[in-house]
């Protein structure tokens, strides 16, 4: 008896050190917490910003997170290399506007904490033949909407697309405060449509809530800023997931894109 | 009055000692008393006793001061003997050697039985022996077949022990009650046959009933009692079977000692031994050694359950009253099971009684179970069993812990990070879900001939939650048109099983059980409005929603042969066939599948397995199955082996290794708003591989009378695993994100990610197996791991994994009392944590907030714990028969709070972090009966 407890003490020993021999920790040098949000829009025609900030402590109620002083912001354009300037703490710029021109890759890079930050984006091609089906649109007081038969569409927004790029539609209205003609929803008055990769998009009466003039922006754009927008994180820690981002290092966005714009007149009468 | 005894002579049956007990029934039933006593009860237990030929034992200085004074006229002796114990408060009870026990206490047994034995002058009649052979041995080194069953109810009992008396050859009942017992030395020797739960017995061979099947039948032993067992049988609720490696057994009808929340649950009770996790309270599937539920192979009466939960994963599938033995495989199991990773979970139901009709059922808080069981002429019996919950508090308790995510409206837009409220109190039309579960379960067993035995097994279970409702919006406008409208939320899932099975024994040395099964898994979904539309007399129906429909059949033939071809040699092999049939669909107002998915696969194969006793010390058991599946077009090898050593009596070293595979996964569909939905889905060559798994395990035993050590550590590899997830954006109430702004049309995003993994652990136990107070210990070292090159290039601890675990299980029985208290205290889940957020500003001047989050599981919710109480009344019958009990149980007792995930919400930019719960301090009743 006093020799087989011995013994079951010596396996449990042996079959524990075996087990766990081969336990090793993986070594977190850099805290996710530490990496920077980057954010800028390169449109070509406009001055380049990019804005640099710090994450915000989940209990934090300001908008944005303390900006990033102090960096040296290099920006690339495949050729020519060029360092921004911090013309306000954490934002960086450089104000030559022909530095953007489609079909060019622009590379971000700077170091912080020790830590290589970077992002490039493909500067894409202008949307061509822009157009809309009207330039003005009545919206009925109610909206019939008969169940099983298919709606036809308000307006018709079409534009060339052979290389099957992304395209969003902005909607911004032009007015300072512009009426809200379903009073009880409280909706934006600005939103943005996903148009995907087609080369139209139709539009439905039961959209627009507000009337006036919009600017109708079409925006040709990269694929890393619909995943950006079209994120829908769970929010549950059962299935959490960092959202997504194409900057190494960092989180944000760094994407460019060109706009084409229509006006759209809206009246209820 | 002694006109009966001489017929009593012909109910003197062959089969030696368990005819005593009936014998001494049949005495007492028939025999007529018409006599006036006024004697002390001893006087006239002792008159009895010696007109009746009746072994009647008591204690005498018990009851000596009590008086009997009374007249019966012609009464039966049966009936006279229930009244003098009624009148002075005693019990009755007849052991299986004929012996009349009288009893103060239902507790008094095994005091009176030493009492006996030690005091053999004081017994007036003695009970009979085992007869002696009667007559030379003509018969040497023979097999006899035979089966194992029940005396009352007839039912065979599997994993019973037969020996040979005085020797070393013995054999245990398959699943079927059989058994095959070779190299019996002589046909005049005794078969001692013992059974958990049954009073161990002996039966004589003879020359003329060795050449027949032979039915041993046993007693029940007395139901409130845990005596010490000689042969060192283990007694209790669940047991590790420590003579092979890595198995539980459970005995359902012992559950009620155990703690439960409405249910007595075969599944979870599982999760109170070590290895299994017991730390999902949202689900009674079974973890087992850092492995997911869909690795668990879960088969009743043969055929696949797909589905082995209701109400959220709180309550197993399974109606205890139906489950006759449930037995689960850790790991490294035999090559007869297959087409899962981690383990299996094979559960038996009840055939139902074959003596009598009896009726029975349990109410709860939570469900009313009903059971009736009866014999169909003399060669078939049938049993049914249903069970129905309700929704009182305790249902609504739960079904709103665990069903935050059905809340009707969708809260407003936030925005991606930006999330519903847990409990969802906001908005309008909100209405109480109506939801309820039930399950069916029929058997019917015909026996035509010893030989053979058929039995068909139906199972019909299905949950479902109702969230529609009427609408009240305003109406459109316009005269000439109408429009009815509802609101449909349904939910509704289940499975259906039927299986037939034929049992037969061929010769002497050959077991063949032959299987046809069906099983039918659905989950169905509908989500939208419907209603139909009149214009000018015209009336169209019509839907706009989201309908999603998952359905899985599984046809399959199974056969299973056991082969004994000398006593240290036993051949196991069979074939299986299972056509399996998956459909999902995803549609989108009437029309536009968004998913359509319509998948075949057949997996077909065979297996072979040696259980080979070279010496009576060492037991191995290697084995092979392959496998054919269609889809993939390949074959799939799986070598499997294990062995045990018993080094002394006390003392056994046992290990196994083997490679499993899996072809069919359960997958989850993301529904912020609606609650996940799972369905199954088949591997196939392209994005969903089968997986595989390696298993190594090792360990020791040691065991006594009372107590068991028992150790075992295991590696698994897992390779192939798939993370398979549609996730749901845009649509009715998910219109969140930048583009929540106007109307978006629901889009649907797979996403298949494929992984490795390993599991790891030693698993600790110290039971106590008999006495008074039963219980164990058991405390668990463990580590899951995975690696998703979706997630990085380091393993992260899978979303199970759990290091340490403990748990004390303590049963404390008194007299008609039980009373066990369970803790059980683990480590935290691994979840991933936000750790920062950021606001981006879009083109159109909307603020996202988002949150960025911690390395994937990179870290630990709050540790596990709590505390469960529970006390139990036996309603035992004057001659000590179980005829129910009453049940309180208290679950987490000191009402822990113990966090099941947390959920962030973002209002003002800030992120709102919110925990969501498991269930507090609940309490709960049982009252459980049964009419015989």
């Amino acid at each position: 008896m006093e020799i087989t407890d011995k013994r079951v003490s010596y396996l449990i020993i042996v079959v524990c050190a075996l087990l766990f021999a081969s336990c090793n920790k993986t070594e977190t040098t850099t805290s996710l917490a530490d990496w920077p949000v980057v954010i800028s829009y390169l449109m070509p025609g406009q001055p380049i910003n990019v804005k640099v900030y710090q994450q915000k402590d989940i209990t934090d109620t300001a908008t944005y997170g303390s900006p990033i002083t102090g960096l040296t912001l290099t920006l690339s354009n495949g050729t020519q290399t060029v360092t921004l300037t911090e013309n306000a703490p954490g934002n960086y710029a450089y104000n030559n506007s022909s530095f953007l021109a489609a079909g060019k890759t622009y590379s971000v890079k700077f170091t912080y904490n020790n830590m290589q930050v970077s992002a490039s984006t493909l500067m894409p091609a202008k949307p061509g033949n822009y157009t809309e089906s009207a330039t003005s649109l009545n919206l009925p007081f109610t909206i019939t909407t008969t169940p099983g038969v298919t709606e036809v569409p308000a307006l018709t927004l079409k534009w060339d697309n052979p290389d099957s790029l992304y395209h969003l539609l902005v909607f911004k209205n032009d007015q300072d405060s512009p009426f809200n003609i379903h009073a009880y929803m409280n909706s934006a008055v600005n939103f943005t449509l996903n148009a995907k990769q087609a080369s139209f998009y139709d539009v439905y009466y039961r959209i627009f809530n507000y009337l006036g003039t919009y600017s109708i922006i079409l925006y040709s754009v990269n694929k890393e800023y619909i995943d950006v927008l079209s994120s829908n994180a769970n929010t549950t820690s059962q299935k959490l997931t960092n959202p997504p981002t194409n900057v190494t290092n960092g989180y944000g966005i760094f994407t460019a894109m060109q706009a084409d714009t229509v006006r759209l007149t809206l009246t209820q009468n | 009055m002694k006109r009966i005894l001489p017929a009593l002579v012909i109910f003197i049956v062959i089969y030696g000692n368990s005819a005593q007990a009936q014998q001494t029934k049949q005495i007492l039933k028939k025999t007529v008393i018409s006599h006036f006593f006024t004697c002390t009860l001893n006087q006239m237990l002792d008159t009895l006793s010696m007109q009746y030929r009746l072994p009647i034992f008591y204690d005498k200085d018990a009851i000596q001061s009590m008086d009997v004074n009374n007249r019966f006229f012609n009464e039966s002796l049966r009936d006279v003997l229930k009244f003098v114990c009624q009148e002075n408060g005693l019990q009755y009870w007849i052991e299986n050697d004929g012996t009349i026990y009288i009893l103060q206490k239902p507790d008094d047994l095994p005091h009176l039985k030493n009492l006996k034995n030690f005091r053999k002058d004081i017994v007036l009649i003695k009970a009979a022996p085992l007869e002696a052979p009667k007559g030379p041995p003509r018969h040497f080194d023979f097999a006899v077949i035979g089966r194992v069953t029940d005396q009352n109810t007839g039912e065979s009992l599997p994993g019973a022990t037969v020996k040979v008396r005085n020797t070393q050859v013995s054999t245990q009942t398959n699943i079927s009650g059989n058994f095959t017992l070779l190299n019996v030395p002589s046909d005049t020797v005794a078969l001692e046959v013992s059974f958990v739960g049954y009073q161990p017995d002996a039966f004589r061979l003879s020359p003329k009933n060795i050449d027949s099947t032979l039915t041993l039948s046993l007693f029940p032993s007395m139901n409130a009692l845990t005596e010490v067992n000689i042969n060192g049988k283990k007694t209790g609720v669940l047991n590790t079977d420590s003579k092979k490696v890595s198995v539980l057994q459970l005995a359902p009808s012992a559950l009620d000692k155990l703690p439960n929340i409405g249910e007595r649950d075969v599944m979870r009770a599982f999760q109170l031994m070590p290895g299994v996790s017991a730390t999902n309270e949202s689900s009674s599937g079974a973890y087992v050694r850092g492995g997911t539920p869909d690795q668990n192979l879960v088969t009743f009466d043969g055929f696949t359950v797909y589905q082995v939960d209701h109400l959220y994963g709180f309550f197993s599938a399974f109606n205890s009253n139906a489950v006759r033995d449930v037995e689960l495989y850790k790991g490294g199991f035999s090559s007869k099971y297959g087409g899962r990773l981690s383990s299996v979970t094979v559960i038996t139901g009840k055939d139902g009684n074959k003596k009598e009709t009896n009726i029975g059922g349990d109410l709860s808080l939570l469900s009313t179970n009903i059971y009736a069981e009866t014999p169909i002429g003399t060669n078939s019996s049938l049993l049914v069993a249903a069970r129905r919950s309700y929704q009182g508090p305790l249902y609504d308790k739960i079904f709103g812990q665990f069903n935050t995510a059905t809340v009707n409206n969708a809260p407003p837009s936030t925005g991606p990070g930006g999330g519903r409220r847990p409990g969802g109190n906001r908005g309008f039309n909100q209405v109480t879900p109506s939801s309820s579960f039930y399950d069916l379960n029929a058997k019917y067993v015909f026996t035509p001939s010893k030989q053979n035995t058929f039995a068909l097994s139906v199972y019909n279970g299905s949950d479902d939650l109702n969230n529609s409702r009427d609408m009240t919006l305003p109406s459109f406008n316009s005269t000439s048109t109408s429009t009815a409208l509802s609101i449909d939320d349904n939910s509704k899932s289940g499975n259906t099983g039927a299986s037939l099975k034929w049992t037969s024994i061929i010769g002497r040395k050959l077991f063949a059980n032959t299987l046809f099964t069906y099983s039918e898994f659905f989950s169905d979904r509908t989500r939208g409005t419907s209603g139909s539309y009149s214009d000018s007399g015209l009336t169209t129906k019509f839907f706009n929603g989201i309908t999603e429909h998952n359905l899985l059949r599984d046809f399959s033939l199974k056969s299973d042969w056991e082969y004994q071809a000398t006593s240290k040699v036993k051949l196991i092999y069979g074939g299986y066939g299972s056509l399996l049939h998956i459909q999902y669909n995803y549609t989108q107002n009437d029309t536009s599948k968004l998913i359509s998915q319509d998948n075949r696969g057949v997996i077909s194969g065979g297996y072979t397995e040696l259980e080979l006793d070279p010496t009576s010390k060492l037991h191995l058991q290697p084995g092979l199955r392959g496998t054919y599946f269609s889809p993939t077009g390949k074959m799939y090898l799986e070598p499997r082996f294990s062995g045990t050593y018993q080094l002394t009596k006390e003392f056994n070293f046992k290990g196994a290794i083997g490679r499993f595979y899996q072809y069919t996964n359960q997958v989850v569909r993301e529904d912020i708003v609606g609650g996940d939905k799972n369905f199954w889905v088949l591997a196939n060559q392209s994005n969903i591989p089968v997986s595989r798994a390696d298993h190594f395990i090792a360990g020791f035993n040691y065991e006594t009378d009372n107590f068991l050590f028992n150790v075992e550590a295991y590696y698994k590899n897992l390779n192939g695993l798939t993370e398979y997830s549609i996730r749901q954006t845009g649509g009715g109430g998910g219109g969140r994100g930048a583009f929540g702004g106007a109307t978006t049309a629901t889009t649907l995003t797979q996403d298949f990610y494929s992984g490795i993994g390993y599991a790891k652990g030693i698993e600790f136990l110290l039971q106590k197996k008999s006495g008074s107070y039963t219980g164990w210990i058991s405390y668990t070292l463990g580590e899951a791991k995975s690696k998703f090159d979706a997630y990085g290039t380091d393993y992260f601890s899978s979303n199970q994994d759990i290091t340490n675990e403990f748990k004390s299980i303590n049963m404390y029985h008194l007299q008609r009392w039980s009373f066990s208290a369970v803790f059980i205290a683990s480590t935290g889940h691994p979840y991933t944590a936000p750790l920062g957020s950021y606001t981006l500003t879009g083109l159109d001047g909307t603020k996202t907030t988002y949150l960025s989050i911690s390395e994937k599981n990179g870290e630990r919710l709050p540790a596990y714990h709590r505390l469960d109480l529970s006390a139990t009344y036996d309603i035992l019958k004057f001659d000590g028969i179980k005829t129910g009990s009453i049940g309180l149980s208290l679950f987490n007792v000191y009402n822990h709070v113990n966090t099941w995930y947390n959920e962030y919400y973002i209002q003002s930019n800030q992120v709102v972090t919110t925990t969501v719960k498991y269930l507090g301090f609940t309490p709960n009743i049982t009252l459980s009966l049964k009419w015989k």
